[in-house]
């Protein structure tokens, strides 16, 4: 399993938009994909999951990837998270 | 599946919020007697300590951390104490960093014991109610409070009454069979992402939604629905018992799937056994009846302690048993 924890860059949060896509980005491989947030994970190939972290900016996220493609996985999601999910 | 998360508890919570909030689930009124920053005490457990003893001197094992009670004993016993007896004894008490004090019964304290609590920081309340009363609906809230929780990715759904719990990978359907059971007349809990809460020792499992996400879900396709304006508030539930888990799996050749019903399976939740069945799925596979006839046999078994498996096997045993067929005779 590859754990790689991630802070919430963009202004807005992880609000609709970005975990909509967070998860589109996710469904692409076939690992499976959780986020942790205080000690709650979620699946993170789900939205409303996503979404039910209502995360700020700033929050201490960890990322979980487990699956033959973790690796790839792991490297696009990061990516987009260290990137604000393109957003300011 | 990963209904093995560790539970999550809350370590501690204010007693300007224990103040705030007992009033509104619980039937407690208490009366700020004084005035101190109840930001800065907490409380750390469920139960409550009526501090007797350590007025009387013997602090020994003192449990100064708990809520303490003053009923009518511990008052009697400070009033019949001379002044600087009293004081004493109080300071028993104060000394130590207790979060906050209780008078129930309505029960006064001499003002100069009051400024000793205040001067220590330590919020004191009245209630009009008896002490067993009020120790009752104290315990009661911190257990609310400090109850096990963990969120879950699955669906919950309240079918005939019983609350079943859908789980599986994403995209096998969950939401999609919830939202076709809300069709059919039954109600959502929640989707997605379900809460469960176990109470102190309690073998209840309670299921409620997140409050962000509330009665909304997903359907791959067509996006974001609100259950509750679609379908109206007949179509949720705020609350219910988890009294059985279905979990949906892809279909596998390899895997042997239950064909009887006559050895149940189960699995636990935040520590509490729940039984457990597993339904392959493909499509044109009607799950929405079969969860339907789930929740139906948890009723039979509860209310008539009825197993259609067990009942026919007693059916096969007698006919076998009663035996006066002639040789190679089949049964029509």
């Amino acid at each position: 399993m590859i754990v790689h924890e991630v802070i919430v860059k963009n202004r807005a949060g992880l609000h609709t938009r970005p975990a909509a896509a967070v998860v589109k980005l996710a469904s692409r491989f076939k690992s499976d994909f959780f986020i942790e947030m205080q000690g709650v994970e979620i699946n993170a190939k789900s939205i409303i999951g996503v979404m039910s972290l209502a995360a700020p900016k700033g929050t201490k996220l960890t990322l979980k990837l487990t699956g033959e493609d973790a690796d790839e996985a792991a490297r696009q999601l990061i990516e987009f998270f260290e990137q604000g999910f393109g957003e300011q | 599946m990963s209904l093995d998360q560790k539970g999550l508890k809350k370590r501690s919570v204010t007693v300007a919020y224990f103040f705030e909030n007992i009033g509104t689930t619980h039937d407690i009124k208490l009366r700020r007697l004084n005035s101190v920053d109840e930001q800065k005490r907490r409380i750390f457990e469920r139960d409550l300590h009526r501090p007797g003893l350590a007025l009387s001197g013997f602090t020994n094992l003192f449990t100064y951390k708990r809520v303490q009670i003053l009923g009518n004993t511990e008052t009697r016993f400070l009033n019949h104490l001379g002044e600087e007896e009293r004081r004493q004894a109080f300071d028993n008490l104060v000394r130590f960093k207790v979060p906050c004090i209780i008078l129930t019964s309505n029960n006064k304290l001499q003002p100069d014991l009051l400024e000793m609590a205040t001067e220590q920081g330590i919020p004191v309340f009245v209630t009009r109610h008896s002490s067993t009363k009020a120790i009752y609906q104290v315990t009661d809230f911190l257990d609310d409070q400090f109850s096990l929780y963990q969120q879950y990715h699955g669906s919950m759904v309240d079918v005939y009454g019983v609350g079943v719990l859908l789980i599986g990978k994403s995209g096998l359907g969950k939401s999609e069979i919830a939202l076709d059971l809300v069709e059919r007349g039954h109600g959502l809990v929640a989707d997605d992402v379900v809460v469960i809460r176990r109470k102190g020792e309690s073998m209840q499992l309670s299921a409620s939604r997140n409050n962000i996400i509330d009665h909304f879900m997903e359907i791959r396709g067509l996006g974001v629905v609100d259950v509750k304006a679609n379908f109206g508030i007949r179509a949720i539930r705020d609350v219910k018992e988890v009294l059985v888990v279905a979990e949906l799996l892809e279909w596998n050749k390899e895997m042997e799937y239950e064909r009887l019903g006559l050895d149940t399976k189960s699995t636990k939740v935040l520590g509490v056994d729940v039984p457990l069945v597993q339904l392959p799925i493909f499509p044109g596979k009607n799950i929405t009846v079969i969860i339907e006839v789930v929740a139906l046999n948890v009723l039979l078994k509860r209310y008539s302690n009825y197993v259609a498996a067990e009942a026919l096997t007693d059916r096969i045993k007698q006919v076998i048993k009663n035996d006066e067929r002639t040789e190679g005779e089949i049964v029509l």
